[in-house]
């Protein structure tokens, strides 16, 4: 375990190399100069000069690289080539929004997967099943950049249910805080719920039909027992893994999300730092998702081995 | 959630679609917009403090007047910094920091500027011309200053009193007092300038109706009203938030829900859909840029760099450009288009502002036959291949679709080629293009609307023209003081540029903004910006 453990961790260090050579390289590729980009239209060339010897992109490509790197490892990302502020400042800032929003968006997602799943699971080949899995069709389908707008407009514009943007701390105020949140969340959600919803009901289909719940039920065991007890404990196992692995898909769905509200998390400074080529910002940015990623599936792992040795167990009995 | 709790969800969208359809009824007719710059609060019943919210179109760049090249950096700095010069709804320059226009010498060289006394800066510092001329000679000492060019040949800046800084030229320079109506003019606190040095914009400290408390990147600036302020009887809002929302829908979803009370840069395409909304005003100004595209007629090694002879018809023969100035019906592009919110242009001087004429408001017929028959002379094959790069944006590549079918009448075949905004920019600067679409924001001296992009050499001319004709005008209108005899000048470039068509000008956009009608004393003139300074919220109607 602790070899496996040692192995794994080796292994993210380097993909976490060869990442910050992808980035370092892939945002220089990107067409288009910064300091161009920076002066706009307005742009005087002693001034683009001036900002290019600033930001050190007379070196050559092997010196800004390792430039990058050895400040990158002190934590010191640089300022930003628009506003001039510390990109350290700007990722802290940022990725605690997207954060509530992945964690808020994740609980939505199990909730309402799980209730779905239940239920499709329970009531198979009625109409609370259809009802259940056309939701989670519904939502797999439909882009979440429609459903935003559309829940802006009607829920926000029309109805004046939600806000249409804008961010409020739940640590400052909490009720306000995810109130602002909701909206952003359940959409953000939506589309994991499908996954979990189809996760819950295919495991607890399974577990449902299997000899020991029949044998289970036969001694004389209630029918919420069985649901809850054998089927319910037995998807959340499948739930948790799944978990684990969406929360990275969450972080790209969040760069869609944040645009239409509004939020000024992590996705939405990636996106206008591409536009803007604002060079120290999208390498560090993605270079923290990326390190995130792999936390996330480090931790995806460590829980896997935890987990594992009930599963076997669970394997045997079938 | 079940089936049926979709279906107020998808009854709204189907409201929603079916609305989307309703032909748009235009408020005026063609060619009626009429102007709007907001009003001031005036007698009006206003209520006391609130928080005003305006959804930002773009993030500003460093706030920080020697720096700062973005536009939206503008648009904030009005209620932090205020300058020494402003603009009023004529295009007129009216003294704001200043007390007088400037005292020009007989000779030209020397330019006083009376200033006010006895107020302060929002730290609690005196404002004052030694103050002043601190603030004017940072835009030449800084190395990323942006401002050098735009204040001339300045060869010493003094303050010999209190009350009055002297700047010395070495030539005459005519646009130093629309500069000073600009980014240049706003004057910044000495003692700031010593205490941040470089990094100004981080915490600027001026003197304006509202002070800096902070800023979030990427999402919101805030302000808070200045007690120190020399006019604050006449500042009614507590604080001013400015949130970036880049994307123009999401804007106006925010101004219809409320959660915004003001939003800069409306589409043609939502504004009509604002317009009938009875909580929202519009607010509109005519540019004082333009829109146009710049053929490449000398840019071979990037801008800056001397011309080279590009062995194109399209570079060498001005008939092919006149031909395609004269394919494009610029009034029906406009029109159906931009729903006619917008207006076409011709040249780069923009219409009833203090430097236009008869001879620079003219405009090229739209004549098809005649656009043939050029290229015919020309000897070139009709259709006329010409490869056209545009942001791709959604209405600037609506406007480059309707262009290709306007200039195929004239037989010119356009492969539009749509490229994201900053590649575009580059693209410009290295002069990879034979034809390309893009704006310019405006200024209010002509020269920054001229000079920059059409002179030999200069750091804007991305086309690569050159002629010496036209240097020699434009040279002589900058170094002209009397408006009338620089309005002549401007003119007789104009007639020359109609000749060579090095740039073609095809539209002038309109500053729309949109407010609540909460809200009151907004204001916004062809600078573009939106001045918040003085708004307050409405009071006799419920909040």
């Amino acid at each position: 375990m602790g070899r496996y453990l040692l192995h794994r961790l080796w292994q993210s260090a380097l993909t976490l190399v060869l990442a910050s050579i992808v980035v370092f390289i892939g945002v220089r590729a990107l067409p288009g100069d910064p300091a161009t980009a920076m002066a706009g239209e307005e742009a005087d060339p002693a001034a683009i000069a001036a900002v290019r010897a600033q930001l050190g992109l007379d070196d050559p490509l092997p010196v800004q690289y390792f430039k990058f790197v050895g400040h990158a490892l002190t934590g010191d990302f640089g300022k930003s080539v628009r506003t001039g502020t510390p990109v350290r400042e700007m990722i802290g800032a940022t990725l605690p929004v997207t954060m509530q929003l992945a964690v808020f968006a994740m609980l939505v997602a199990v909730l309402i997967g799980v209730l779905a799943g239940v239920v499709a699971a329970v009531f198979r080949g009625r109409w609370p099943e259809w009802g259940a899995n056309g939701f989670s069709l519904f939502a797999l389908s439909v882009p979440t950049f429609w459903l935003g707008i559309l829940a802006v407009l009607y829920l926000s514009v029309q109805l004046r249910w939600f806000p249409a943007s804008g961010y409020v701390s739940p640590f400052d105020q909490p009720l306000r805080g995810i109130y602002y949140l909701t909206l952003p969340a359940v959409i953000l959600g939506l589309t994991h719920a499908a996954v979990v919803q189809r996760q819950t009901r295919s495991s607890m289909v399974e577990t449902l039909t299997a000899d020991f719940v029949r044998t289970a039920r036969a001694k004389g065991l209630g029918r919420a027992a069985v649901i809850f007890r054998y089927g319910l404990r037995n998807s959340l196992i499948v739930v948790t893994t799944i978990v684990g692995l969406q929360l990275g898909g969450l972080i790209a769905g969040a760069v869609v999300t944040e645009r239409i509200f509004s939020l000024p998390g992590i996705g939405k400074l990636t996106l206008d730092s591409v536009f803007t080529r604002d060079y120290p910002v999208i390498q560090a940015v993605v270079l923290v998702i990326t390190a995130a990623y792999i936390v996330i599936n480090l931790l995806v792992d460590f829980l896997y081995t935890v987990i594992d040795p009930r599963l076997r167990v669970s394997g045997r009995t079938r | 959630m079940s089936p049926r709790s979709l279906l107020p969800l998808l009854a709204g969208l189907a409201v929603l679609t079916l609305t989307a359809c309703v032909p748009v009824q235009h408020a005026s007719a063609r060619g009626e917009h009429r102007d709007d710059f907001g009003t001031p609060v005036g007698n009006r019943t206003i209520q006391r403090g609130g928080d005003l919210v305006m959804g930002l179109s773009n993030e500003p760049d460093k706030l920080d007047p020697t720096t700062s090249s973005s536009l939206y950096t503008r648009y904030v700095m009005t209620t932090i910094c205020e300058k020494l010069y402003d603009i009023d709804d004529t295009s007129n320059v009216v003294p704001q920091l200043a007390t007088a226009l400037p005292a020009v010498s007989p000779d030209g060289l020397t330019v006083t500027i009376p200033v006010r006394t006895g107020i302060v800066f929002a730290d609690g510092t005196p404002f004052d011309a030694p103050a002043v001329a601190t603030s004017l000679r940072r835009h030449f000492e800084l190395k990323t200053s942006q401002r050098k060019s735009e204040m001339g040949p300045i060869s010493r800046i003094d303050a010999p009193d209190k009350s009055h800084v002297v700047l010395h030229y070495k030539q005459p320079f005519a646009p130093i007092t629309a500069a000073l109506a600009d980014r240049a003019g706003m004057i910044m606190s000495p003692a700031a300038i010593a205490e941040e040095g470089d990094d100004f914009g981080d915490h600027p400290v001026c003197v304006g109706p509202f002070k800096f408390v902070k800023r979030v990147p990427q999402t919101e600036i805030d302000v808070e009203r200045d007690p120190l302020y020399y006019d604050a009887k006449d500042v009614h809002l507590d604080t001013i938030t400015y949130r970036i929302m880049t994307d123009a829908n999401i804007r106006a979803a925010n101004l219809r829900s409320g959660d915004i009370q003001v939003a800069d840069t409306i589409s043609p395409q939502d504004v009509d859909a604002l317009a009938q909304d009875p909580d929202l005003k519009v607010l509109q100004a005519p540019s004082l840029g333009y829109q146009s595209v710049t053929f490449n007629t000398g840019n071979v090694d990037g801008v800056g760099k001397p011309t080279k002879h590009i062995d194109k018809p399209l570079a060498n023969d001005p008939r092919i450009r006149l031909a395609f100035s004269l394919a494009l019906d610029r009034q029906t592009l406009v029109d159906t288009v931009f729903n006619n919110w917008f207006d076409p242009a011709c040249s780069p001087i923009a219409p009833k502002t203090p430097y236009s004429s008869p001879a620079s408001d003219a405009c090229p017929p739209f004549d098809p036959v005649k656009s043939r028959q050029l290229l015919k002379e020309a000897g070139v094959p009709i259709p006329f291949p010409i490869s056209l790069q545009v942001t791709n944006t959604q209405d600037q590549l609506r406007y480059a679709q309707a262009l290709q079918a306007s200039v195929a009448e004239g037989g010119f075949a356009v492969q539009i080629v749509p490229v994201e905004y900053s590649t575009l920019l580059d693209v410009q600067k290295r002069g990879t293009f034979d034809a390309l679409m893009l704006g310019w924001s405006g200024r209010i001296d002509p020269d920054a609307n001229t000079a920059r992009f059409l002179s030999t050499g200069s750091g804007g001319n991305y086309g690569g023209f050159s002629s010496s004709t036209l240097d020699n005008l434009l040279t002589a209108a900058t170094r002209t003081i009397d408006p009338k005899q620089r309005a002549a000048l401007y003119g007789q470039a104009v007639q020359l540029i109609q000749q060579q068509n090095p740039i073609v000008y095809t539209y002038r956009l309109r500053n729309l903004t949109v407010q609540s009608t909460r809200v009151t004393g907004i204001q916004t003139y062809a600078d573009a910006v939106v001045r918040l300074g003085k708004a307050a919220f409405v009071g006799s109607k419920e909040g």
